[in-house]
């Protein structure tokens, strides 16, 4: 098994990489910090998983070198489980590049991460909704603070690949027991 | 199934209008203090006085508090007499390499009296790289690193954009650049941030040529302390003027970019640590090595007479176009291994002020360092034969330039 860690410059990346495998790579605040992939790995229910931390990309469409490395990592591996971490003040433009990942069959687990700068700006996002919506696990995280880190792992076996032609914010009406409340 | 773009924003748009909610809009402290070091009119200033405080720390705890204070006392008073004295073989070859070449005068073997001279691998070897330039990369990337975290980078870059791309490149090249300040290794590889090949081309070649690392700012501080502002005031000329050359003559594009500037944020110390820590200890595994190895290389080509050969073939070009002693042929060689042990060897070779600086920047110019050199390799074989063939130029050009600047203010 093998997750990626994937989103825009500048999200946390690195930051959830160290959390999650103890390694060091460097964290910085600015885009960019990360222009090579770093491999490292962590233990899932007594196994041993590679996670790999992705250079930040806006799209699946390259425009720069590190974009490039990003893109061919992803694509090199078609089983990985994907944790696409967001910045929660920045949600639309973090949620293109998850539904790209999506629509390639990838299983997705969504991190909306730096929810203390959201709440700085008084943005707040409905995480349970936006779950359901999706049909993927949403998990918020702050996690230079560690906040939110094991949550997003114990979700982790929830991912599962989504077909974008079922995801319809009609979905946010559904009640626990899966049954549609709306017509 | 797979959507278009602008299927994936009307979905995107539907689904944001469900889940987020916007309150209204605080101006906080952190927003004012951001405003004001972005914008031209307080950035600019704020910017000046941010690189000046910079530089301040660094020449004051590397140099000052560190290597005068504490590592030139231990080295020269302790541990160079120590092992001149317990060493054995004085005036042997091995002698000569591992602890003192000494100086020959009326015939009679004179030991040197500080580390600069000695040029030994356990005497300057190991001083050039613990005293001079283990506190000098520490303090680097302290504040490096704190000014990182802070966010204050991304800051610079807009400040700096318009100057930028009149040399082909923009903002973000600044992150590279500051980089190439602690060490041309890591610079390298941050060029990918640069969105195309002519940019990342410029920038590695400019970068090589002009930029020194913070080993050797760290020396010069050290053994050149009046002309270290000279030095580094040709490099930033050169720097604009190649970048500006360079980018009339490479093909290719150098696009706008939108640039995100992040939030101020706290610097949290385990990261600091963390990342300190690493960039330390990695710079060692490079450089500790490449300094003794240097140091070893050095010595043995002057015993074997190679320098000397070297120094007398190269002689009209380094006396009558360059304006140096011939005898800068030696620490030229130990430029190619470890930039700050080439400055440490011309400082004790006998020369004019101006023919000092010359050097200086001549051993800054020329050839990257041989980790630089295998970091750009990897980047690809192209680039770094046109970034040396621009080297070449530059070197040649550039050093006969500053002869001739000498010339015509009557120093040189």
């Amino acid at each position: 098994m093998k997750i990626l860690l994937m989103g825009h410059p500048n999200v946390g990346k690195s930051v959830f990489f160290n959390r999650l495998t103890g390694a060091n790579v460097i964290e910085s605040n600015y885009s960019g910090t990360t222009v090579d992939y770093t491999r490292g790995y962590m233990s899932l229910d007594g196994k041993e998983v590679e996670v790999v931390d992705v250079p930040g990309t806006f799209s699946l469409d390259p425009k720069d070198r590190a974009e490039e490395v990003a893109v061919a990592m992803l694509k090199e591996a078609k089983d990985a489980y994907v944790i696409c971490v967001i910045d929660s003040s920045k949600l639309e433009r973090g949620l293109y590049l998850a539904l790209q990942i999506m629509e390639e069959g990838y299983s997705v687990i969504i991190a909306l991460n730096m929810d203390d700068v959201a709440e700085d700006k008084n943005i707040k996002i409905d995480s349970q909704k936006l779950e359901q919506i999706l049909g993927v696990p949403v998990v918020s995280t702050i996690a230079i603070e560690n906040i939110g880190i094991s949550k997003v792992i114990s979700r982790l076996k929830d991912a599962k690949p989504v077909d974008v032609e079922d995801i319809t914010v009609m979905r946010a009406g559904m009640n626990h027991r899966g049954k549609c409340g709306c017509t | 199934m797979k959507l278009n773009p602008d299927e994936r924003w009307d979905l995107i748009d539907s689904i944001a209008s469900h889940v987020v909610t916007y309150g209204e809009y605080r101006h906080t402290l952190k927003d004012a203090i951001g405003e004001l070091t972005v914008k031209p009119m307080t950035g600019i200033p704020i910017a000046i006085a941010v690189m000046y405080c910079f530089w301040s720390v660094f020449g004051s705890f590397a140099g000052t508090l560190c290597t005068d204070g504490f590592f030139v006392k231990l080295f020269d008073g302790y541990w160079l007499p120590w092992l001149q004295e317990v060493f054995p073989g004085k005036g042997g070859w091995l002698y000569s390499i591992l602890i003192d070449a000494g100086g020959m005068t009326n015939g009679e073997f004179i030991l040197s009296d500080n580390c600069f001279e000695a040029f030994g691998v356990l005497t300057s070897g190991l001083f050039v790289a613990i005293g001079v330039v283990l506190p000098a990369i520490v303090i680097f990337y302290l504040m490096l690193t704190l000014l990182e975290d802070i966010g204050y980078m991304p800051r610079l870059a807009v400040l700096i954009d318009t100057v930028l791309h009149k040399i082909g490149l923009h903002g973000y090249a600044i992150v590279p650049t500051i980089l190439s300040l602690g060490c041309n290794v890591p610079a390298v590889t941050a060029t990918r941030i640069l969105e195309t090949r002519k940019q990342r081309f410029i920038m590695m070649t400019l970068l090589a040529i002009f930029i020194p690392c913070g080993a050797q700012l760290g020396i010069m501080e050290e053994v050149i302390p009046g002309l270290v502002g000279y030095v580094l005031l040709y490099l930033v000329i050169g720097y604009f003027i190649f970048g500006f050359v360079l980018n009339k003559i490479v093909p290719g594009k150098s696009p706008e970019i939108l640039i995100d500037v992040p939030q101020y944020q706290k610097p949290m110390m385990a990261n600091v640590r963390r990342k300190l820590w690493m960039r330390v200890s990695s710079f060692f595994k490079v450089a500790v090595p490449f300094v003794l190895l240097g140091c070893v290389v050095v010595n043995v080509l002057y015993l074997v007479g190679f320098i000397q050969w070297l120094g007398d073939l190269l002689a009209p070009v380094f006396v009558g176009w360059f304006g140096v002693p011939k005898e800068t042929a030696g620490p030229l060689v130990a430029a190619f291994l470890r930039k700050d042990l080439a400055v440490a060897q011309l400082s004790v070779i006998e020369m004019t002020q101006y023919q000092m600086l010359s050097a200086v920047v001549l051993v800054s110019i020329y050839f990257p360092c041989v980790a630089t050199f295998a970091m750009m390799l990897k980047e690809g074989w192209k680039e770094l034969i046109g970034s040396v063939a621009v080297l070449a130029v530059v070197v040649f050009l550039y050093g006969g330039i500053i002869h001739l600047i000498g010339k015509l203010l009557g120093v040189a």
